[in-house]
């Protein structure tokens, strides 16, 4: 597959800040890929350095085959969607759609029939010659969607485009930004801190942190193996839970820092009394049925959501987990939790990353 | 006491406030109407008792009025020119950067504003006589109130663009347009409002300036209003009506504008000396 | 050469072009005059001189001549007064209309900004109308005073030199009261509201909310006040040229007229050079104090 977007070692500095480090991505033609992390990790960075808003400090940026580094933005071709929508308030929605055509010395009625075209696509078709000020929050979004549509651009850059919605018609706009990307086939990148954007929207993830990229892949390979224990309570909500433990002198068993004489049987390739930290999703405890050994823990809070029922346990670290049905536990009560092996995922304790089980 | 009581009361105060405070204009106005007895009757009438209106067509003919006035516009017009040109852009990058070099141009514009005209003149009156500037007095005047009120325009219009958000230029950089392109299509439009308000109060200032041109200009057919009116100003006259008649048609159009454009002024004015 | 506009269009260069240009122009006209000011408070300059580059250097001569001259330490004094005096003034009284019009009834905004007139006059007119309203026989302002009962016999503002001075202070209070007050208005509506509400379900009463809320959370907004009353008030020129000419007997002359007058009626550039350097050096001071008390508004 052809890539539309390489980066390689792309270092990026403010005075001795160090924004961005050694950054290798390639995005292929039609991939929709998501740049998630928490705020101030280098995603909006990375993102407007692709656009050619800030100039990278080292490294390469290809787009389409061509080196871009030291191009000016408006020679790369990129149309982005902002945060704050960046409509230009004063010009009415047409003339913000047709304003890129325009500078290109696109004839008039050419520009007209390129706008009618986006707005019957993004159901703008009513609303051409209103000013930005006269539309909502989701009429906003679409126009600055729309504007980035017209051009046919080699990629499309979001910045954070529904951190401005209320929740249900960001679910709304997800599908809607996904299908469009589809249907333009489109190569699109998305910066979000959202990780429910990003899983369900992406085909491939890409998680920053303080300017590195810690794992980039398909969002359900990210889930299953996340790299490092970053990753692992990133991803995932309720986030997965974290408990310490221990190798046993035989190498084969780790012992958990948990009430219960219980340890897992883990093969790991590790020395005796290497400490570990052992994680595991909130959906993959269950409670012990009768006779099966697990650990006794107390709990501390039942939350009911309606459709299922999230427990805290009263231990440190605590455990959180999810029950799908009514549940009749009582604060205070002690319960037998297990959890299976496969379902356990084990990382070093000092330095946070993943140890491989064996299979 | 009920909401609207409370406010027309207040309201009341409010407007004796003002025209206790506003007093000196109006005894302006009502001097320029009297007679020259009336002007020194005792006690003084506060409302002329006969309207002496020929006195403002007597004083505009015998003071050269449309002479001095013409000087006025000519030298507040150029320095505007001369401010808006240099100062827009350079208070565009001080708003559109953050960075130590942007504190460094604030502190030192901010220090250049602040100089006394009345200080400065006695170097800028040596050096441009050497340069032979003060062959061109009108111009000498128009370049020392551009450097002395340059850097107030700077900081009121640097507020404007800081309310221009940065998006709506990268925006357009995305777009495909230049710098060059972004700063005149969407930011300057956008400053618009802004950059005229300072404008304007940059000219009523550069319309009443003194000091510059009572020093450099020496000639009086290129002395504007300001000068006119020192030097019909003797230390014994006894002219009060027509003194008041002479700054009544130099004040009012100001005062017109001022007052059409009030609110956008004071606004203008309060987020530069502020913020 | 292609790089260079490239850069102009599109990088760097246009923001270089932007600043430069303006900087250029400044430096040359307010930078150069500052430091040729203080390359002449060490000559002899005078009409003769005043066209050639080379003059006899005096060394510290002027500056001591300066303090010998009877005249130096009455005009400084009256300088102080003058700042003091036009500052409190100005201050007082717009702080007491700002907090009249902060009661946001109908129309108080409108009125407020009319109040600003007296700010965009030129000084000049101000002046005249002054020297009108303070003259001796006939002023407005001795007959009011008559009337009310303060006075018995008029006061000559202009040329008794006991009042002289005030006269210029009084006309300059009116001048400045308005954008003193305008600001002070800003700096009361930026307090938010929640703050008096809280004070009040503390239990504080409008008195108590005024000095434990307002004024502390108007503390910056005072000081860039003051600074900047301290800034204008030595710029002021055009008073003393229209109502008392810093007569008489220099009892109304402050520090920044005379540097012009010792220039421009005595022609001694040197000692005018000399005088404006060691006020320039107060408003510079001034000027650092102001941008302290905004400097985090300065940073945003």
């Amino acid at each position: 597959m052809t890539q539309q977007i390489e980066l390689s070692g792309v270092n990026k500095y403010y005075g001795a800040y160090h924004a961005l480090r050694d950054i290798n991505l390639s995005i292929p033609k039609g991939a929709f890929v998501a740049l998630v992390g928490p705020s101030g990790c280098g995603k909006s960075t990375l993102l407007r350095s692709l656009a050619g808003l800030e100039t990278i400090s080292s490294g390469d940026l290809v787009i389409a085959g061509e080196r871009m580094n030291d191009m000016p933005p408006r020679k790369r071709d990129l149309a982005m969607v902002f945060q704050s929508y960046a409509l230009y308030p004063h010009m009415t929605v047409e003339q913000n759609l047709t304003y890129s055509l325009r500078i290109k010395g696109v004839k008039k009625a050419e520009a007209k029939k390129a706008a009618d075209e986006v707005a019957a696509i993004t159901g703008l078709s009513d609303l051409l010659h209103r000013y930005p000020r006269e539309l909502s929050g989701g009429q906003r979004q679409r126009v600055a969607m729309s504007r980035a549509i017209i051009r046919h651009p080699k990629a499309f850059l979001f910045d954070e485009p529904l951190s401005n919605l209320d929740a249900a018609l960001r679910v709304h706009m997800r599908k809607e930004i996904r299908a469009l990307h589809d249907r333009l086939g489109a190569t699109s990148v998305y910066v979000t801190h959202d990780q429910v954007e990003a899983m369900t929207m992406a085909d491939h993830v890409v998680i920053m942190r303080s300017g590195v990229i810690e794992q980039q892949g398909r969002p359900l390979d990210l889930y299953d193996r996340p790299a490092n224990r970053f990753v692992a309570g990133f991803i995932g909500s309720p986030a997965m839970n974290f408990i310490p433990g221990k190798v046993t002198r035989n190498g084969r068993e780790i012992v958990l820092d948990l009430p219960g004489s219980h340890s897992l049987a883990i093969d790991l390739d590790l020395p005796p009394d290497h400490a570990v930290l052992v994680g595991i999703r909130p959906e993959h405890v269950r409670i012990a049925t009768q006779g099966e050994r697990g650990f006794d823990v107390p709990i501390a809070a039942v939350e009911f959501t309606g459709a299922s029922t999230f427990v805290t346990t009263d231990t440190m670290p605590e455990i959180v987990f999810v029950l799908n049905e009514r549940s009749s536990l009582k604060i205070g009560e002690t319960i037998r939790l297990t959890f299976a092996p496969e379902n356990v995922h084990v990382f070093d304790a000092k330095t946070e990353q993943r140890l491989g089980l064996k299979d | 006491m009920s909401e609207t009581a409370r406010n027309r009361l207040m309201l009341a105060i409010a407007l004796i406030m003002a025209a206790i405070y506003l007093f000196p204009l109006y005894w302006m106005y009502v001097t320029s109407l009297k007679s020259g007895s009336e002007m020194f009757a005792n006690p003084p009438s506060f409302w002329p008792s006969s309207a002496q209106w020929q006195t403002f067509a007597f004083v505009w003919e015998s003071r050269n009025m449309s002479r001095y006035l013409w000087n006025s516009t000519v030298i507040a017009f150029g320095s505007v020119a001369l401010i808006a040109v240099l100062g827009t852009g350079c208070a565009y990058v001080l708003a559109r950067y953050r960075n130590v070099w942007v504190d460094v141009g604030l502190f030192l514009i901010l220090m250049l504003q602040v100089l006394p005209a009345s200080l400065m003149v006695t170097p800028i009156f040596v050096g441009f006589t050497q340069v032979g500037l003060l062959d061109y007095p009108r111009l000498a005047v128009i370049l020392a109130i551009a450097a002395k009120s340059m850097p107030f325009f700077m900081v009121l219009v640097r507020a404007t663009f800081m309310a221009v958000p940065m998006e709506l230029e990268e925006a357009a950089l995305v777009d495909g347009n230049s710098r060059v392109g972004a700063f005149f299509n969407i930011v300057l439009p956008l400053a618009r409002n802004g950059i005229l308000v300072s404008a304007i109060l940059i000219f009523m200032q550069a319309f009443g300036e003194f000091v510059y041109s009572k020093s450099m200009i020496q000639d009086v057919s290129l002395q504007p209003a300001s000068v006119g009116l020192n030097s019909f100003m003797g230390p014994n006259t006894s002219e009060w009506n027509n003194i008041m008649a002479y700054a009544t048609m130099y004040v009012t159009p100001i005062l017109a504008i001022f007052v059409l454009l009030q609110r956008r002024i004071v606004s203008g004015l309060t987020s530069g000396a502020l913020k | 050469m292609r790089r260079i506009f490239a850069s102009v269009r599109d990088g760097r260069g246009f923001d270089i072009v932007l600043v430069g240009v303006p900087f250029a122009f400044l430096f040359a006209l307010a930078g150069l005059p500052l430091i040729y000011n203080i390359l002449m408070s060490f000559q002899e300059v005078d009409m003769f001189s005043l066209g050639s580059f080379i003059r006899p250097f005096v060394g510290i001569d002027n500056y001591v001549a300066l303090f010998k001259q009877p005249e130096t330490w009455p005009i400084l004094t009256n300088t102080l007064i003058f700042v003091v005096g036009s500052i409190g003034g100005q201050f007082l009284i717009g702080f007491g209309l700002a907090l009249f019009f902060w009661t946001n009834f109908p129309g108080a905004s409108w009125l407020r900004g009319l109040f600003l007139v007296s700010w965009v006059m030129p000084g000049l007119v101000v002046g005249a109308i002054w020297n009108w309203i303070l003259s001796g026989d006939f002023g407005v302002l001795n007959f009011f005073l008559r009337e009310s009962g303060l006075i018995t016999a008029n006061i000559f503002w202009r040329s008794d030199p006991s009042f002289s001075l005030w006269a210029v202070v009084i006309a300059n209070v009116w001048l400045g009261t308005s954008f003193n007050m305008i600001l002070l208005s800003v700096g009361l509506s930026d307090i938010p509201g929640d703050l008096y509400e809280a004070a009040d379900m503390d239990g504080a009463n409008a008195w108590q909310r005024f000095w434990t809320i307002t004024l502390p959370m108007m503390r910056s907004t005072i000081g860039a006040i003051i600074a900047l009353g301290l800034i204008f008030t030595l710029q002021q020129f055009d008073l003393f040229a229209a109502i008392t000419d810093g007569g008489p007997n220099n009892s109304s002359n402050v520090a920044q007229y005379w540097a012009w007058d010792l220039s421009f009626r005595q022609y001694d550039f040197g000692r005018g050079a000399t005088i404006s350097v060691i006020m320039t050096v107060f408003v510079m001071f001034a000027a650092a104090v102001y941008v302290r008390s905004t400097r985090h508004e300065v940073r945003g």
